[in-house]
């Protein structure tokens, strides 16, 4: 692939050099895509998935027929926007990573195929919950999961042990736990609320119970200032207005400094934390654990979702049903999944390739049963349906929190911001919305 | 900071000019120092050690860069090099003659024409990047190497900087006594006007060579296939990494410092050349 | 000037329009066609139908002015220029101010490491925005900063922060464009004046300051058009701090419409009202300091 690039390259350059008013350009050509006649299906897939290349080459060396091509993107919300924008304009990827959140935008843009037909036998490798993220609710299937984000707390043992407290089983502990951290060490703060990552709080307010969007008969429900996501608003804006809890973003170079010198003491994240950390904190290896999210209320036991994506098959893809095949192997084929884990860092959706955890990550080895407590937590989170402008509310949590956050300012207004611009946008558009 | 001597009496060093460049220099190495110093660090020391402390990490840095995703840093550059390059010399052709056209010939609409090509800068990058994106793909050559080469050849500032230049060296007299001589105007361009404008010509090549390099929102857009990206775009990948995935700052701030590279080396080489005397015109005439 | 001397230049027939066809084909492709279709876009919006699911269910309609109401009914964007205007202001006084003295103690008499400083200073126009902001972040950033715990990204300071960015990117141009300018002076020009008993102030602020104001008016067109289009650096350091907004600037509002939330038909409009003000502001300034601009027509 990559001789036959420099090739390309090669030749441009040639015809750079002959080339003298360059007014109109003979295509070249090159773009992959479609079904070429008579020879292999060629398909390309964008994702963000580290080492795919090397899980799509088992796929091409078993499937000569079928040749997929991996063209790594930035990830996020960068990815979701440039593929709107390849669909719009009528050149897609076949394949694409769709975050679960972006699924239903992609759908509304009637950018990503109906592959229900094709993934028949993807459907029993899957749970009920993932299941619903890729369907919308309709009967319709949009995308196989590849990866899901159950959330749980990581806590450093060892400093929790030196400043002698308890790992908190509720909310209220939690605080009390902020509290104390910063009596016994002005320097240190027990976690920091994050107004950059909106999937983070999404995934707290699936834990307290929301449901941001909801589709009763042919309307939308929109209630993303419902009574769950206000408690859980109201919760961090008082710490943060207190003091007691940091407000330094997550993912940011300073968040990094703060993990790496031992100045942040947990972190509610995901079951994707580890590769996180063992990068960005690689001087801590040995001293996380994992406990589930505190609780609302004492013995109840409730976890949400941060993150997770699917793949899913442009509309426009001239290979719809060899694209859907490649799918359904990736995300559910013992040996695929087995690379996914390995190779990509993913955190299977399938049931088959959670039960393929065994090996604990190298970052956590003191903790042997890592994956047994992720398999425990998975099984009691609860997600909720995504809207089809959840870019819109996501964008509206960073600006509204941003300035709560920068202000001290209550945090209930800013959930009410988020509500008021996402049904706004919906109306504007022309969403039929239930009252 | 009269600094005035008296013919006759020893003349001063020009202390407050060489300490206020020297100021200036500081201020605009400093964060260049950072950047080598950073790249020397390890993924465990960058954010651990104090600021200026160099590492030990330079060399698995390196290697970590260049192995990536089977070395395709590589490509990246020599994208880099085949776009601003390709782009930078189809620049300097269009915009000499033109700029040289706007110059030296009276004709109808040579005022709009001007307006035209060099009121361009007033669009924002921005705005032109989606329709242009449309556009490529209504022609099939979007995500191709033509798509962020063809919309950069055209540049006002270059345009501008030629038709400047050319009116201050191309005297009227000169061209006339070829066409008394004979001389078609293709010729008289070629083998009269030309190589006075050769230093034009070096300043526009850099200039948008430079502008090329650096230029990151129109590949962005238009390249879908990441073995055709240029520098900015592939290290964008890497910061970018996705949100369950580290951003790979080692490895960020090691291509920084190598992208940086060959332009400082084209900088040094071909300073005597840079000019970038927007109005020289004005002054030299 | 040049221009006297130009009036009597050949009517050539077409081979004016010959030499520049290159220029216009590509001006009609890549400008003329994609502003015009910024044009249509504007004029448009989308419309969904009941849950927007499913095929067909999005259509694109006419929307006539509505997109450019809603563009002017915006306060954000209005608090979006107000922004800029401060940022602008300090930016352009700051870089050019620093470019001017650069380049006049490059030109002073008895300056000593002209080379080096002067590519020293001028090395950052080689730098990426992009990378030049994540330098500049991380040396910012509490935690990292070599400054100690200055809260340089805070609201109050964070303009002030993002200026610095761009004065460090930009300073160096400029002093080389101004500076190459004055060394297109003759010597002969200062010699009179020193005998006059001028100092080096003296010759600065009496002869080369005045020397050079048709190349700080160009400098100054060109750094106002940049400054209204200031995007890069607040969507580069916007990852980093909580003080800056999705729409500081109103060209990232047109990225955030495009691009986030998925409004083509909005970023049209709000583009095409940022273009046209650019125009408007551009040709105000050059009408103001007409008197002192050379020759173009």
């Amino acid at each position: 692939m990559r001789v036959y690039q420099l090739a390309t390259a090669a030749i441009l350059v040639a015809a750079l050099g002959a080339a003298c008013s360059g007014g109109s350009g003979e295509p070249s050509a090159t773009s992959g895509g479609g079904a070429a006649s008579g020879g292999p299906v060629t398909l390309t897939y964008w994702t963000w998935v580290p080492n795919m290349d090397k899980i799509v080459s088992v796929w091409n060396q078993a499937h000569p027929d079928i040749q997929v091509t991996v063209s790594k993107q930035a990830g996020g919300d960068d990815a979701a926007a440039k593929f709107l924008t390849a669909a719009r304009a009528g050149n897609p990827p076949d394949l694409v990573q769709a975050e679960y959140q972006m699924l239903p935008s992609f759908v509304a843009a009637g950018a990503v195929a109906d592959i229900k037909a094709e993934t028949a036998k993807a459907r029993g490798e899957f749970g009920e919950g993932v299941w619903g993220l890729v369907t919308l609710g309709t009967e319709a299937v949009y995308a196989v999961p590849q990866d899901s984000g159950p959330m749980m707390l990581y806590y450093r043992r060892d400093l929790f042990d030196k400043y002698g407290i308890e790992v908190p089983k509720t909310w209220d502990e939690y605080a009390e736990a902020a509290r104390a951290v910063r009596r016994k060490d002005p320097k240190v703060f027990l976690g920091t609320f994050s107004s950059k990552d909106p999937g983070w709080f999404a995934g707290l307010a699936q834990q307290a119970g929301a449901q941001w969007w909801s589709i009763d008969g042919d309307a939308w429900k929109v209630a993303v200032d419902d009574e769950a996501t206000r408690k859980v608003a109201s919760y961090w804006g008082g710490l943060v207005k207190e003091g007691v809890i940091d407000d330094t973003p997550y993912f940011t170079p300073e968040w990094n400094k703060a993990l790496n010198d031992g100045r942040l003491l947990t972190w509610p994240s995901a079951v994707w934390g580890p590769g996180v950390l063992s990068s960005n904190a690689p001087k801590a290896k040995g001293k996380w654990a994992v406990a589930p999210l505190p609780q609302w209320n004492a013995g109840e036991n409730h976890s949400g979702f941060w993150g997770g994506s699917s793949t899913a098959v442009a509309a426009k893809s001239a290979a719809r049903a060899a694209a859907a095949t490649f799918a359904t192997w990736l995300n559910t084929d013992p040996q695929a999944l087995g690379l996914l884990i390995e190779e990509g860092a993913v955190y299977p959706a399938s049931t088959k390739g959670a039960a393929l955890m065994t090996e604990a990550p190298g970052y956590f080895s003191n903790q042997p049963d890592f994956w047994k407590q992720a398999a425990a937590i998975g099984a009691t989170a609860r997600g909720f349906t995504f809207g089809p402008d959840v870019n819109v509310t996501y964008n509206a949590y960073r600006d509204a929190f941003d300035k709560a956050v920068a202000d001290r300012s209550d945090f209930t207004a800013a959930v009410r911001t988020m509500q008021d611009t996402t049904v706004a946008d919906m109306r504007k558009t022309g969403f039929t919305l239930a009252q | 900071m009269a600094t005035t001597a008296p013919a006759g009496t020893r003349r001063p060093a020009g202390i407050v000019p060489t300490g206020v460049l020297v100021l200036g220099a500081v201020y605009t190495l400093f964060p260049v120092s950072w950047v080598v110093v950073a790249a020397t660090k390890s993924k465990a020391e960058l954010f651990s050690t104090p600021t200026f402390a160099p590492g030990t990490g330079l060399l698995s840095n390196l290697a970590d860069l260049f192995a990536y995703r089977d070395g395709v840093f590589w490509l990246w550059l020599l994208n880099t090099v085949l776009y601003a390059g390709g782009g930078a010399v189809l620049a300097t052709a269009v915009a000499t003659v033109s700029g040289y056209a706007l110059a030296t010939y009276a004709f109808r609409g040579r005022g709009l024409i001007f307006n035209l090509l060099v009121g361009g800068i007033l669009v924002p990058p921005v705005v032109l990047a989606i329709p242009q994106y449309l556009l490529f793909s209504e022609a099939s050559l979007a995500g191709t190497y033509w798509s962020v080469l063809l919309p950069q050849i055209l540049s006002p500032y270059s345009v501008y900087l030629a038709r400047i230049y050319a009116r201050a060296a191309i005297p009227a007299s000169l061209l006339e006594a070829g066409r008394l001589d004979g001389a078609g105007e293709w010729r008289l361009f070629h083998r009269v006007s030309l190589p006075m404008l050769t230093p034009a010509m070096v300043t526009i090549f850099l200039f948008q060579f430079v502008a090329i390099w650096n230029n990151f929102l129109l590949p962005f857009i238009m390249l879908g296939d990441d073995y055709r990206f240029p520098l900015t775009v592939g290290l964008y990948t890497l910061l970018a990494a996705g949100a369950n995935q580290p951003s790979l700052y080692n490895l960020i701030i090691t291509g920084t410092l190598l992208s940086l590279v060959p332009l400082v080396a084209l900088f040094l080489t071909m300073q005597r050349h840079w000019r970038a005397d927007l109005s020289g015109g004005a002054v030299k005439s | 000037m040049t221009t006297r001397i130009r009036q009597g230049a050949p009517r050539a027939g077409a081979v004016p329009y010959l030499f520049l066809a290159p220029a216009m084909v590509l001006f009609t492709l890549f400008m003329a066609l994609p502003i015009g279709y910024t044009a249509y876009l504007s004029l448009r919006r989308t419309k969904v139908s009941g849950l927007g699911l499913g095929a067909g269910a999005r259509t694109e309609v006419f929307a006539g002015l509505g997109n450019y109401a809603a563009a002017i009914g915006d306060g954000e964007l209005w608090a979006g220029w107000l922004r800029v205007l401060g940022y602008g202001a300090l930016v352009l006084a700051l870089m050019l101010g620093l470019a001017l003295v650069f380049a006049l103690m490059l030109d002073a008499a008895h300056v000593r490491l002209a080379q080096i400083t002067r590519i020293s200073i001028y090395l950052p126009y080689a730098v990426p925005g992009v990378a030049a902001t994540l330098m500049w972040g991380f040396l910012y950033l509490p935690g990292l900063s070599p400054f100690g715990d200055h809260p340089f990204l805070s609201a109050g300071l964070v303009t002030f922060s993002m200026a610095n960015v761009a004065v460090w990117g930009g300073t160096g141009f400029n002093m080389l464009v101004l500076y190459t300018n004055l060394r297109a002076v003759p010597r002969e020009y200062y010699e009179a004046a020193r005998i006059d008993g001028a100092g080096e102030l003296g010759i600065a602020l009496r002869i080369k300051i005045p020397i050079l104001v048709p190349a700080i008016i160009l400098t100054t067109v060109f750094s106002v058009v940049a400054t209204i289009q200031v995007f890069t650096e607040p969507t580069t350091l916007r990852p980093l701090t909580n003080t800056i907004s999705s729409t500081w600037s109103p060209l990232m509002k047109v990225y955030r419409d495009a691009f986030v939330t998925g409004d083509l038909h909005s970023a049209a409009a709000t583009s095409m009202a940022i273009a046209g003000i650019s125009l408007a502001v551009s040709f105000g300034f050059l009408r103001v300091v007409k008197n002192h601009a050379f020759g173009e027509d």
